[in-house]
């Protein structure tokens, strides 16, 4: 059983997440580079992303699904989730300020397990999206 | 043959195979590099406290554990040969064009947690193409199941979507 943080009867549809911001930095960039092992030279070499017609480096898109998934994370509990998935909608770029968006879309019971669909989504301060998907979680019930 | 006869011809071929140790320091690591500082993913006394059974992994981990964990002397020797979505992807950008990751999907079947020892099978689901804005798009869908490797009990399986676009 997961983190008991959030309960599924504490949860209401259309209820939203904490929004986390996070403003990218080439640091970041270098940090995910070593951590997840993506050492594509478009994500840490401004000469060859520049010669490559980006206007500088920009993030790694599991970067944006993966600061989405913390923000999943604080919200549902750690090791709750059933599943997860995201669409990659457009690039990130240092500098930007990103924002988490989740809400609640659906409270389902199935057997025992008490599942919640989240909609969620990373965004720039314009509102321009990065990473689109759903993410649902099996929550511990009170009953 | 067509083009699209030839991506019909790699779903249902064998990608990968290997065993991967799930160690405390490259999750550590990968946690602060998603900006998440929840100390359960530094320290078991704080995994428990939280009620977990170890130290667990970000959601996103399972993509990058290969990165850490696949020890050459621990590898299956019936790992499969080559590769079918470089064999479609390969020509394809000799062509020109871009390659994308389109979508990301993991399907957690219980937690994986630090001392882990994982096997992973993966194979082409999906692979097919289409028109879209003048550009044509060519999708490959890889699966991966990641399994106990002492109980065989499945723990995640990955779904990786790859778009070549020119």
């Amino acid at each position: 059983m997961g983190e008991a943080k959030l309960h599924f009867e504490d949860v209401l549809e259309g209820d939203e997440a904490p929004v986390v911001s996070h403003t990218l930095s080439r640091t970041d960039l270098v940090r995910y580079a070593g951590a997840s092992g993506d050492y594509n030279p478009m994500h840490h070499d401004e000469i060859i992303a520049k010669a490559a017609g980006q206007p500088s480096v920009f993030g790694h898109g599991m970067f944006s699904m993966g600061l989405l998934a913390t923000a999943v994370t604080d919200y549902v509990g750690i090791d709750n989730l059933t599943r997860y998935k995201v669409r990659f909608s457009s690039q990130t770029w240092p500098g930007e300020e990103l924002l988490t968006h989740i809400t609640v879309r659906a409270k389902r019971v199935e057997g025992d397990r008490h599942l919640v669909d989240l909609d969620c989504s990373l965004t720039n301060a314009g509102g321009e999206i990065k990473v689109v998907g759903e993410a649902t979680a099996d929550l511990s019930s009170k009953a | 043959m067509s083009e699209d006869d030839e991506l019909k011809r790699i779903i249902g071929k064998p990608t990968s195979r290997a065993k991967v140790v799930i160690e405390r320091g490259p999750v550590a690591n990968f946690a602060t590099a998603v900006c998440d500082a929840n100390p359960v993913y530094r320290d078991e006394s704080a995994a428990r406290r939280a009620g977990l059974d170890g130290i667990p992994v970000p959601p996103t981990f399972p993509f990058s554990m290969e990165t850490w964990g696949k020890f050459v002397e621990i590898q299956p020797d019936d790992a499969p040969e080559g590769n079918p979505m470089a064999e479609v992807l390969g020509p394809l950008m000799a062509k020109g064009g871009i390659i994308l990751h389109g979508e990301q999907e993991f399907e957690y079947h219980r937690p994986v947690h630090v001392g882990d020892v994982l096997i992973g099978e993966g194979r082409i689901v999906d692979a097919y193409s289409k028109e879209s804005k003048g550009k044509t798009m060519t999708f490959v869908v890889t699966e991966t199941t990641w399994r106990d490797s002492v109980t065989g009990e499945p723990a995640v399986t990955t779904r990786f979507n790859v778009i070549h676009r020119i």
